[in-house]
């Protein structure tokens, strides 16, 4: 509105306060901006359609002789509401207390139980005693998706899983059947979902309605640890939750970025991390002691690493590193490598099908399923298809990178052959050293999405054993070369970062916030890193 | 099939005059009965002429909700260069009336005429007449008509040689009460799930195919023919200032003459009921009266006295919606009355709003139980809670339909539900 | 009276519950089936407007409407099968299972329950023999108590297929299942 050509505003009272918004603005977003959140079930801020049909959000207007749903209703000059007056606060009572005549109110076994607005606001209604007398109507369980049920007596038929289909995903797959009483969401017979971004529809459901199976009996929503991430699934670095139980990523969520992903994520990034899980990691550093790798300490292991770069001397070096890798991994690497006159850095992108979200056009599955391509070019890596043909006697640095496609000699005649792993592959056993480091979501950090957009994530999980941050191994093994003090503070790390490549110039940790931040000359590049979707 | 329009008073038959004349049915017949002269003449006066003569004579929807039909026609954009479409609500399906389905099985011209002239009102090129899909018989003889309409000119392109064209279509539904609401018919027509929409819009900025359009009940727009033909004045001098004209009476539950009948609207319920109808076939004296079909307000035997017009109707505590009153006798269980009633909304809620959805089916239950004798005292404030719940929360008037018989069956029979409370559950003192 | 529709007029016709026919491959691709989309794809100005006519076509010939039908209509109409499935589902008149040759619907709603329409309804279940919302063992009758038919002035009302029964007493159940039970396929509509 300062811009001098924006709609016409209107001021109106919300609980006695005075707000000005843009004409056309609802009551119920209005709302939010004197920072009160009217209770809602159907009306969802990402699914466009608002057919006013819960009746939860329904407001008293000075003037009109009937609540007014605050979903549809338009803000008006002189409009004077009360969202919590004693009309409409019965009226949100009584329609807790419709919905849970036929809720099952079996929240002991039920996934979304301390995550359910039906808790929620029953729980806030007050109501110590139920007048239902009668035997509840049973409808039961079935499958909507491979991999998510529906229980049919928790729904209260908000219709949000069927709009996001319909009206997001534009997959009109979801649909309500029958009417009354007897309604419920199914698919058509004999067909389930198949749609690439179906799971967001388990996020809308505000009850335990719609459930991912393999969430069931996983964790409940109490025993969980909620960390604010980045999905590292492709380039398009959706903004997300990772749900974590007793050191395990249970789940991802997607988490609200106007400029990212909007309130959804694809069915890849929800699922392929929850696999990491699994698997042996690179818990303790090692050396290379008689052309063995025995377990050392850090301490012994930094020393032993910090003398094989002073003692190196072939040239021609590679650096192989993982198109995973944090920003600030890769750019405490440099110096390591510049020590070790190693000017090829490559990474390697393993590609797959894209899927695209037709009405949030940046949210795709991109092809490229790595974090940080793009952040790795703006360091200075090169992206490669294959793995580089090695020097004889020449230095070797590996950050992360698995390896594939390599044989079992791969590095053996190189001098150093320094490891960096989350885990620990066939040919890391012909390293000098292998230092084990933590993977993102034991970490703070940063990626650097499809379009420049450098965004944060926080560690979710303690790593393992002895394994570190590697920004903050290299950081230290720097220090014994002399090269800066070690490093403790992600800031501090960003902030080297910021002070050494261009494009991220006047940026700091805490300028990026939690919504990410564009680095300069973003455009360009992105176009051609996004086309290649 | 019989006739129904039997009556010993003496009755105004202004929409019913051909019904039982089978000549009425055909294209032939209606002409020799001075069929699609008010047609033409309209066709002669502009849309704004024909709303103003609709406005004067005070002509309500006969739909239930009684609101006046030129100013609805008059809420229709002017010059907006948008398809308009005018729909004829003949979805009936309120418990107790049936006067629609005598209009287009005995004068389906009358109807076709009605409809041609309202959509002429309202800037409307193609006309939809929703049947509801149970009239298998009645939508044949109104196809037949529209066919025979068409091919004579009097639907279709250059509407008797005037240049004025339009279309009408027969639209049958699939069993749904709530596609008798006006924005649920339209959703409906379009081919979604009959479920109403939340105004705004209200139909006429964005209702069918997302145009202005108009809905209008099957008897309001079958009694604009007459007025176009003789004027407001002539329909006034029937009926009262904030009522006027006559009105079709569907009188059925215990009565020895039901059926259909046309009053001028004001004359007593009783006369009705008594005279007209011939009061119950028992003999026994009649306990209550839902006036205007289901969704009303019950009254009691000795509220009859009553006025038969919007304004009467609503004095005496209910309202004259479809003017279909069920009469039940003396030895009727009023408590089984109202379950069964109950059941129809429940059977009938689309389900989006919570109120309605859960609200209706559990009325049932609570009903059911107290019907089996396992009722508690309680019940009954439950009951009053629920009615208050259940009004003007809802997205359309479905769930406060089954309100308005419910509390007044509570406020006048109290006494039937008390006794049939478990007696072990009756509070003592 | 004259069957004959005008082709402007929308296919929206009453449906013979009777015939019980079998679409013999795709049902937009016959010669009827074609000709009676286009005749309702031209009476509205979007397509899916054509849907709740093209299913009572569907039903008219079969009797009933299976899932298949509706991905067949879904096709016609540029929908999705799923959506096609929630309004066969809404509408209570698309019998989403087989019924017997003649679909017994007895109103119980107010008016006929003052004037014994569950006692009519009991009488109809145990002349045919039927269990409500089956089949009789014979294949011959489907009961359903059904809500307000619309002629509560001649309760109580029972529809037959595409006919209505008015001022049904229990007492006259038996003859009409009787004469039901004697009229050959196909001939008892069309009054």
């Amino acid at each position: 509105m300062t811009n001098g050509e924006a709609k016409r505003a209107v001021t109106l009272t919300i609980d006695g306060t005075e707000i000005t918004v843009p004409q056309g603005t609802r009551v119920i977003e209005a709302a939010e901006r004197v920072g009160v959140v009217v209770p809602r079930y159907c009306y969802h801020p990402g699914i466009p359609t608002r057919p006013a049909q819960c009746r939860m959000c329904l407001v008293e207007v000075e003037g009109r002789p009937k609540l007014e749903p605050s979903c549809t209703l338009q803000a008006q000059d002189e409009m004077v509401v009360h969202t919590a007056s004693d009309t409409a606060e019965k009226a949100r009572q009584s329609v807790i207390e419709f919905l849970l005549v036929n809720h099952p109110l079996d929240c002991p076994i039920c996934d979304a139980a301390g995550q359910c607005m039906l808790q929620d606001y029953a729980y806030v209604t007050n109501q110590l005693e139920s007048r239902l007398n009668e035997p509840k109507q049973v409808m039961g369980r079935d499958r909507v998706a491979d991999d998510i049920l529906y229980f049919a007596d928790r729904c209260i038929i908000c219709t949000r899983c069927v709009r996001f289909m319909r009206d997001v995903a534009e997959d009109d797959a979801l649909i309500v059947a029958q009417r009354g009483h007897k309604a419920y969401i199914d698919t058509f017979p004999g067909r389930e979902l198949d749609n690439p971004f179906q799971g967001n529809i388990v996020d809308v459901c505000p009850v335990g309605a719609l459930v991912h199976e393999d969430f069931v009996f996983k964790a409940r929503s109490w025993d969980m640890d909620a960390t604010t991430s980045i999905c590292p699934g492709c380039t398009t670095g959706c903004n997300v939750t990772i749900d974590t139980k007793e050191n395990q990523i249970v789940r991802l969520k997607p988490r609200y970025n106007p400029d990212v992903n909007s309130y959804w994520m694809c069915d890849h990034g929800r699922k392929h991390l929850v696999m990491t899980n699994r698997g042996v990691r690179a818990e303790v550093p090692m050396v290379s002691v008689d052309g063995a790798l025995q377990p050392t300490d850090w301490e012994r292991a930094l020393d032993h690493v910090a003398d094989l770069v002073d003692d190196a001397s072939g040239a021609n070096g590679a650096a192989i590193v993982s198109a995973n890798a944090s920003n600030e991994d890769l750019l405490l690497l440099l110096p390591l490598l510049g020590r070790l006159d190693v000017s090829s850095i490559v990474f390697r992108v393993p590609t797959g099908e894209t899927a695209a979200l037709p009405t949030v056009p940046k949210l795709q599955l991109r092809a490229d399923r790595v974090a940080n391509a793009y952040g790795l070019e703006l360091l200075g890596a090169e992206r490669v298809e294959e793995l580089p043909a090695l020097a004889e006697g020449a230095p070797l640095v590996v950050l992360d990178d698995l390896l594939e496609g390599a044989d079992e000699s791969f590095g053996a005649t190189a001098s150093p052959f320094i490891y960096l792993g989350t885990r620990l592959p066939a040919a890391a056993r012909n390293a000098d050293a292998v230092l084990p480091i933590a993977t993102f979501a034991e970490m703070d950090g940063t990626f650097t999405n499809f379009e420049g957009r450098v965004q944060r994530f926080h560690q979710a999980l303690t790593p393992p054993g002895l394994a570190r941050p590697g920004w903050m191994v290299l950081s230290r093994l720097l220090a014994r070369l002399g090269e800066g003090d070690p490093l403790s503070d992600i800031g501090a790390a960003f902030d080297r970062v910021a002070g050494t490549s261009e494009p991220y110039a006047g940026l700091t940790w805490d300028s990026i916030g939690l919504k990410g931040a564009l680095v300069s000359g973003a455009g360009a590049t992105a176009a051609s890193m996004g086309s290649g979707s | 099939m019989s006739f129904p329009h039997r009556h010993d008073l003496e009755t105004t038959t202004l929409l019913s005059r051909h019904q039982g004349d089978e000549t009425a049915r055909s294209l032939e017949g209606w002409r020799g009965l001075g069929g699609y002269e008010a047609l033409r003449k309209a066709i002669g006066m502009s849309p704004d002429e024909i709303t103003e003569v609709v406005k004067a004579s005070g002509l309500r929807g006969r739909g239930g909700a009684g609101f006046p039909t030129g100013l609805k026609w008059s809420f229709m954009p002017k010059d907006d260069g948008k398809p308009h479409y005018l729909c004829c609500n003949a979805d009936e399906s309120e418990p107790g009336a049936f006067k629609d389905r005598e209009i287009i099985r005995w004068t389906p011209h009358l109807l076709i005429e009605g409809c041609l002239i309202g959509a002429r009102a309202i800037g409307s090129a193609h006309a939809y007449i929703y049947v509801r899909g149970e009239f298998f018989e009645d939508t044949r003889y109104l196809t037949a008509a529209v066919t025979e309409a068409y091919e004579g000119g009097y639907i279709g392109d250059d509407i008797m040689g005037t240049g004025w064209s339009c279309d009408l279509t027969v639209h049958t539904g699939a069993g749904a009460y709530i596609a008798g609401e006006e924005t649920g018919l339209m959703n409906s027509l379009m081919g979604n799930r009959a479920e109403p929409w939340a105004k705004p819009p209200f139909p006429a900025q964005a209702g069918a195919f997302g145009m202005p359009t108009t809905v209008n009940n099957v008897e309001t727009l079958s009694t604009v023919p007459g007025i176009v033909t003789e004027g407001a004045d002539w329909y006034t001098q029937w009926g009262t200032e904030k009522s006027p004209g006559t009105k079709l009476w569907c009188c059925s539950g215990h009565l020895v003459r039901p059926g259909n009948y046309e009053f001028e609207l004001g004359i007593p319920l009783e006369d009705i009921i008594f005279e007209a109808c011939g009061g119950t076939p028992s003999g026994k004296p009649v306990k209550a009266v839902i006036p205007g079909g289901s969704s009303t307000a019950f009254l009691t035997g000795d509220e009859l006295d009553c006025s038969t017009t919007y304004e009467g109707m609503q004095e005496a505590g209910s309202s004259l919606g479809t003017a279909s009153p069920i009469v039940m006798d003396e030895d009727t269980d009023i408590v089984a009355a109202m379950r069964r009633i109950a059941q129809f909304y429940a059977h009938e809620s689309c389900g989006q709003c919570v109120q309605c959805r859960e609200g209706t089916s559990w009325v049932v239950r609570i009903l059911q139980r107290i019907e089996a004798g396992d009722g508690e005292l309680k019940d009954i404030d439950t009951l009053y809670e629920l009615c208050e719940q259940m009004t003007g929360r809802t997205i359309c008037v479905l769930a406060d339909s089954v309100v308005f018989p419910l509390r007044s069956s509570l406020d006048k029979f109290r006494g039937e539900y008390e006794a049939r409370m478990s007696p072990s559950l009756v509070a003592v003192g | 009276m004259s069957r004959k529709i005008h082709p402007s007029v929308v296919g929206a016709q009453p449906f013979q519950l009777t015939a019980r026919e079998t679409f013999d491959g795709p049902i937009f691709e016959t010669p009827e089936g074609k000709e009676r989309l286009e005749m309702a794809l031209s009476r509205y100005p979007q397509k899916q407007a054509a849907l709740l006519p093209m299913l009572h076509f569907v039903q008219e010939k079969k009797g009933w409407i299976e899932p298949d039908d509706m991905a067949q209509v879904a096709e016609a109409l540029d929908l999705t099968p799923a959506y096609v499935h929630s309004i066969a589902t809404f509408y209570t008149m698309y019998n989403k299972h087989p019924v017997g040759r003649h679909l017994v619907q007895v109103c119980t709603n107010i008016s006929c329950h003052l004037n014994k329409g569950e006692e009519v309804l009991e009488r109809f279940l145990a002349e045919t023999g039927a269990r409500q919302g089956e089949i009789s063992d014979d294949g011959e009758f489907t009961v359903i108590e059904a809500e307000c038919l619309g002629a509560c002035g001649f309760a109580t009302v029972v529809q037959v297929n595409d006919r209505y029964f008015e001022d049904v007493t229990p007492e006259k159940v038996a003859d009409i299942v009787a004469e039901l039970r004697s009229t050959a396929v196909g001939t008892e509509g069309g009054s």
